[in-house]
């Protein structure tokens, strides 16, 4: 399992710890063992099947997943990825419930500390909550990822268990493939870009849905001089980011806003970016946000997503395996996000198709430096089984457009 | 807002995968059970590499470590209690099978059939206990595969 090295970490005990280990190891044999197995199967068993009796093989992702679902396979696959699932959360409350009462104070003291370092402009980051803020009900009415209160769930005044419960939790279900401070995304990301656009030279970057904000601090990485800001909806997540934020010394400005309608004004930022974001909310509310998105972008300024691929650039059973999680992990709008078509979204908000941007990046932490500086050189086509996928190998998938 | 503990139940509900959902439960909980045979696994680890840290143990003494004579006979007694105790809910089905057998009237309990009774009885509860556990085990026929729509709902 992997430890966090910020001054929020759990004080967790050896069985804590030993749980939480064997999450990680359960989740790692699930996602790449019994995934690997279930492919097996499937094309020995499942689409010869198909085919006999269909004469095609299996067009569309729904339809493996119809073929695939009577199979013990599958359902020993599911069932046990569920229980992985719930078994994340539950080795994180019980040692967040004994950290809760003195977390606070600790946040606090980050909060007034003073910050030190090239990530540290004005000295110090901000949080600004916004007190009577309606969070969307697409955030309120379910626990996405069967994380039981959700990002949103407050428990006492200035609660920010949320926040810790997603940064542990993460930790565990990501058995390392996100990077030692869960932010491989960003890492690999913002290198990838600072190396494939040397040009640009960003002053502001605005992250979307950015929760705790382990992604948004690898842009101030990358981009030491721009001013960095950080939105999302819930409370407790903002004030878990701005203390992780100021633990890690950099300077991070986050905000309690929606990003359907931003309170920033019209071209006022050069990078517009989100990750993992667009799948979790529906598809109206993606519309506003490309829009607002193009809005606040100057002219000439990048909106980059990082995302799951999009279901029309994946095989029939790619597709079915990430659809897994719209219908089994608590993800409603993540199919019906992947079943659109992203240069569509770009161009509906405004940018110019010929501006559109797509990439495959390789993860930083599991290819290394050399392998992202020469994917910066040269394009790579959505790698079926290891693009957006958590699996050994994993890509990242992003896409956006120059305003 | 006074401090209140964390919610652990999952709104949206959780999906099943087996035709009876108890499938789902049971696996769930052999898999937690399974994590505290880990976690057991890991402190006794611990444990040795403190000891053998500290001195009281030198490296590799415990796998060549043998046990006495009679903590061997202990141990004999010990793992039965537990195979037993792991097997009980198997055990209360004979258990029920001989207390119907016990409760018929004694009207051939005479001396010959006292005899006899180490190969009989046996014969005698065996098709009985597996009548009943077909009777009990049949599964009830439900939808495979429960999805949960709730989330969608406006």
């Amino acid at each position: 399992m992997l430890e966090l090295k910020h001054e929020l970490k759990l004080e967790k005990t050896r069985d804590e710890k030993a749980r939480m280990n064997f999450v990680s190891g359960l989740r790692a044999h699930v996602l790449n063992d019994m995934a690997s197995g279930m492919r097996t199967v499937y094309d020995a068993e499942v689409e010869p099947a198909f085919r006999r009796q269909h004469k095609r093989a299996p067009a569309q992702g729904p339809e493996v997943h119809r073929a695939i679902k009577p199979h013990d396979c599958f359902k020993f696959y599911s069932s046990l990825r569920v229980t992985a699932q719930d078994m994340v959360w539950q080795s994180v409350i019980p040692p967040l419930e004994r950290n809760r009462p003195e977390l606070k104070g600790r946040a606090a003291k980050l909060a007034a500390k003073q910050l030190k370092g090239k990530g540290a402009l004005r000295g110090k980051g901000s949080l600004n909550l916004q007190p009577g803020f309606t969070v969307p009900r697409y955030v309120s009415a379910i626990d996405v990822h069967l994380m039981a209160g959700n990002y949103d769930g407050e428990y006492e005044t200035d609660d920010l268990a949320a926040g810790s419960l997603y940064d542990n939790g993460l930790a565990v279900f990501s058995f390392g493939l996100m990077g030692q401070n869960l932010d491989d995304i960003g890492q690999s990301i913002a290198g990838f870009i600072k190396l494939k656009f040397p040009e640009l030279k960003p002053a502001k970057i605005l992250d979307l849905g950015c929760t705790i904000g382990h992604n948004t601090g690898s842009w101030k990485d990358h981009f030491p001089d721009a001013e960095m800001h950080g939105i999302d909806v819930a409370a407790p997540c903002l004030r878990y980011a701005h203390a992780r934020a100021q633990a890690q010394d950099r300077e991070l400005h986050f905000h309690q806003m929606n990003a359907e309608q931003l309170d920033f004004p019209d071209a006022s930022f050069d990078v517009v970016f989100s990750s993992m974001f667009l799948h979790e909310i529906p598809k109206k509310a993606i519309a506003r946000v490309m829009a607002e998105a193009y809005r606040v972008l100057k002219p000439g300024g990048l909106m980059l997503h990082m995302e799951l691929p999009p279901n029309s650039q994946l095989s029939a059973y790619d597709a079915f395996y990430l659809d897994w999680d719209s219908a089994y992990n608590n993800e409603p709008f993540y199919k019906p996000f992947r079943d659109l078509r992203p240069q569509d979204l770009c161009k509906q908000a405004g940018f110019s198709p010929k501006n559109y941007v797509q990439f495959v990046i390789p993860s930083v932490g599991w290819y290394g430096e050399e392998v992202s500086r020469a994917a910066a050189l040269q394009p790579r086509e959505v790698d079926n089984d290891k693009t957006g996928r958590l699996t050994d190998g994993i890509m990242w998938y992003c896409f956006g457009a120059w305003k | 807002m006074t401090r209140q503990p964390m919610r652990r139940t999952i709104r949206g509900g959780r999906p099943y995968f087996f035709a009876d959902p108890a499938v789902d439960k049971v696996l769930n909980m052999v898999v937690v059970l399974a994590s505290e045979v880990w976690t057991l696994r890991e402190r006794l680890l611990a444990m040795e590499a403190l000891q053998v840290r500290q001195g009281g143990l030198a490296a590799g003494e415990v796998d060549a470590f043998e046990f006495s004579a009679d903590d061997e006979a202990n141990l004999g007694v010990q793992r039965k209690e537990f195979i037993d105790s792991l097997f009980r809910v198997l055990a209360e089905q004979v258990e029920e099978a001989n207390r119907v057998t016990a409760a018929k009237p004694p009207a051939k309990a005479s001396a010959t059939a006292q005899t006899k009774a180490k190969t009989k009885p046996k014969a005698k509860t065996k098709p009985k206990a597996k009548a009943r556990s077909q009777v009990k085990t049949k599964p009830a026929a439900r939808s495979a595969t429960k999805s949960k729509k709730s989330a969608r709902k406006k």
